[in-house]
C-alpha cells in the first residue's frame, strides 16, 4: 500500500513540476490519436451513410463485417499492419514501420469500425424523411448529406468520443507499429507498459492519471452531449 | 406565377420484391391542376407520389415534358427533385427553430432576390408570426403543415405533392391548409393530393383519380377526368 501511495504522490509531483519527458509523451499521444481520428471521420461517415441509405448487394455482409471489426483486438490490427509495413511487406518500401505514421495507421483502423458502426446506428435511427425533405426542397446530395449529419450530431459526437477513447488508450498496435521509441513513438500506454516493467511506478501512475483524467473529460462531454439530445425538454 | 407546363408520366411500374404496387399506369399533370387521388391502403398512392417526386426509383417509368418525346425517369430525376416537392404525411422538421427550417428552404432557392424579406413575408403568409424562435419540433401538427407549405412557397415548385395533408388536423387548421393550397394552385403550381377523405378537397380539386389494382382507375374514368380537367382549364381561361 505504501508503494502505491508514495508512487502516486511522486506521480502528482512529476505532473505538476512540468516534467518535460512526461508531457512530451502526453503530447505524442494526443497528436497521433487526434490525427488518426481526424483522418478516420470522413471515410467513416461516407461508409456509414452508404450502409444506411444505400441499396446494393453485399450491404448486410459489410454491416456484419464492420460489427465484427469492433471486437478485433488491437494487437491483431498491429500484427496485420506490421506485416504489411515491414520490409518484406507490400508497403515495405515506404519505410513507415516504427514511425508515428504507422501508429496513426493502426489507430485509424482501430477507430474506423467504431465510428462506422455508431454512425450507422444513428443514421438508421434517424428519420429517413430528413434526407427526403432536404432532397425535395432542392438540396443536392452533398448538402442533404450534411443536413442529415447535423440531425444526428449527438450520436456522431458520441461515436467520436468513443473512438477517441479507444485509440488514445490502446497499447498493442502502438507498441508493435511504433516500437516505443523515446521522444518519437512513445505514447502514454506504451510508456506505462515500459515504466511498469522497469519498476518506475511513479512515471506509470502519472501517465495513468492523465489517461484517467482524459477518460473523465470524454465521458463528461459524452454525458453533456447526450443530455443535449435528450427527448426531455 | 408558374409558367404553363404539362408533364406526363407513362408506363409507371413498381414492385417491392414480389409485391407489385404499380403496373403500367399513367398520370398527366399540368399547371393549375389539383388532382386528388384516392385508393385503399397499400394501393400504391404514396409510392406513386414518391416516384413523381424523384424520391423512389420505379421499375419502369417514362416522362414527357410538354410535347417533347418521352424520356426515362432516371434521366429526368434531377429535374424532378428540383421542380417537384413532396410533403410527407407528417412533415419533417429539421432540428432548431421554425425560422431555421424556413431559412433552410430559402437558401436553396438562388432565385430569391431578398432572402430575409422573402422569409418574413412567407412566415406572415402562413400566419406563423411570433413563432420564429420556437423549436420546430414542439409545433402542433397544423403548424408543422404550415411550415412545410411555407418552405414549399419559398422554393416555387412546379408540382406540389401532398400525402394526406389534412389527416389529424382540426377544422381550423384544415381550412387554413386548404386556403394555402388554393393560393398555390392559383399561382400555377400543380397539386397532387393523396387522401382517404376526398370530400375535404371537393372545392379545390380539378380532377379525382382512383388507384386500384395497381393502376389509376379504368380508362373511362381517366378519360372523364381529362375532359373534366379541360373544362376547368377552359373556364379558368374565360
Amino acid at each position: 500500500m505504501d508503494v502505491l501511495l508514495t508512487s502516486t504522490a511522486e506521480a502528482f509531483r512529476l505532473l505538476f513540476s512540468g516534467n518535460p519527458e512526461i508531457w512530451e509523451i502526453v503530447g505524442i499521444s494526443f497528436r497521433v490519436s487526434s490525427m488518426a481520428i481526424l483522418a478516420a471521420v470522413p471515410p467513416a461517415l461516407v461508409i456509414a451513410f452508404t450502409l444506411a441509405y444505400g441499396s446494393f448487394p453485399g450491404r448486410r455482409f459489410l454491416i456484419s463485417l464492420f460489427n465484427t471489426f469492433l471486437s478485433v483486438p488491437a494487437v491483431v490490427i498491429g500484427l496485420t499492419l506490421f506485416i504489411i509495413l515491414s520490409r518484406q511487406g507490400p508497403m515495405g518500401d515506404f519505410k513507415l514501420l516504427f514511425t508515428q505514421t504507422a501508429m496513426g495507421l493502426g489507430q485509424f483502423f482501430l477507430c474506423l469500425p467504431i465510428l462506422v458502426c455508431m454512425a450507422h446506428v444513428s443514421l438508421q435511427a434517424a428519420d429517413r424523411a430528413a434526407w427526403e425533405t432536404a432532397r425535395t426542397l432542392g438540396a443536392n446530395r452533398l448538402r442533404a448529406f450534411f443536413t442529415v449529419l447535423y440531425e444526428i450530431r449527438f450520436g456522431l459526437m458520441a461515436a467520436l468520443l468513443a473512438g477517441y477513447g479507444r485509440i488514445i488508450s490502446e497499447v498493442g498496435a502502438s507498441m508493435m507499429l511504433g516500437g516505443n521509441i523515446a521522444h518519437y513513438t512513445r505514447n502514454i500506454p506504451t510508456a506505462i507498459a515500459l515504466e511498469t516493467s522497469k519498476g518506475a511506478f511513479a512515471e506509470g501512475i502519472a501517465l495513468g492519471i492523465v489517461l484517467l483524467f482524459l477518460a473523465f473529460v470524454l465521458n463528461s462531454l459524452l454525458q453533456y452531449v447526450q443530455g443535449k439530445g435528450s427527448i426531455n425538454p | 406565377m408558374i409558367e404553363d407546363f404539362r408533364i406526363g408520366f407513362r408506363d409507371i411500374s413498381k414492385s417491392f420484391g414480389s409485391n407489385r404496387v404499380l403496373e403500367q399506369t399513367a398520370i398527366s399533370i399540368a399547371s393549375h391542376d389539383c388532382i386528388v387521388i384516392t385508393g385503399n391502403n397499400g394501393a400504391g398512392k404514396t409510392t406513386l407520389l414518391r416516384i413523381i417526386a424523384g424520391l423512389e426509383k420505379p421499375g419502369h417509368c417514362e416522362i414527357s415534358l410538354d410535347d417533347a418525346s418521352p424520356e426515362p425517369w432516371r434521366r429526368l430525376r434531377k429535374r424532378l427533385l428540383k421542380s417537384v416537392m413532396y410533403l410527407h404525411q407528417q412533415p419533417y422538421m429539421f432540428a432548431g427553430s421554425l425560422l431555421r427550417n424556413i431559412e433552410y428552404a430559402a437558401r436553396l432557392n438562388p432565385a430569391l432576390a431578398d432572402r430575409e424579406s422573402s422569409v418574413q413575408k412567407a412566415i406572415s403568409w402562413a400566419g406563423l408570426d411570433g413563432l420564429e424562435s420556437q423549436s420546430a419540433a414542439s409545433l402542433s401538427g397544423g403548424q408543422k403543415q404550415r411550415v412545410a407549405l411555407t418552405r414549399a412557397r419559398l422554393c416555387h415548385p412546379q408540382i406540389l405533392l401532398l400525402d394526406e395533408p389534412t389527416a389529424n388536423l382540426d377544422s381550423e387548421s384544415r381550412e387554413r391548409t386548404l386556403q394555402m393550397l388554393r393560393e398555390f394552385r392559383d399561382s400555377g403550381t400543380a397539386i397532387v393530393i393523396v387522401t382517404h377523405d376526398p370530400g375535404v378537397f371537393s372545392d379545390l380539386a380539378t380532377s379525382k383519380l382512383h388507384l386500384q389494382d395497381h393502376r389509376i382507375k379504368a380508362d373511362d374514368i381517366w378519360a372523364a377526368d381529362v375532359v373534366e380537367l379541360d373544362s376547368v382549364r377552359q373556364s379558368k381561361k374565360r
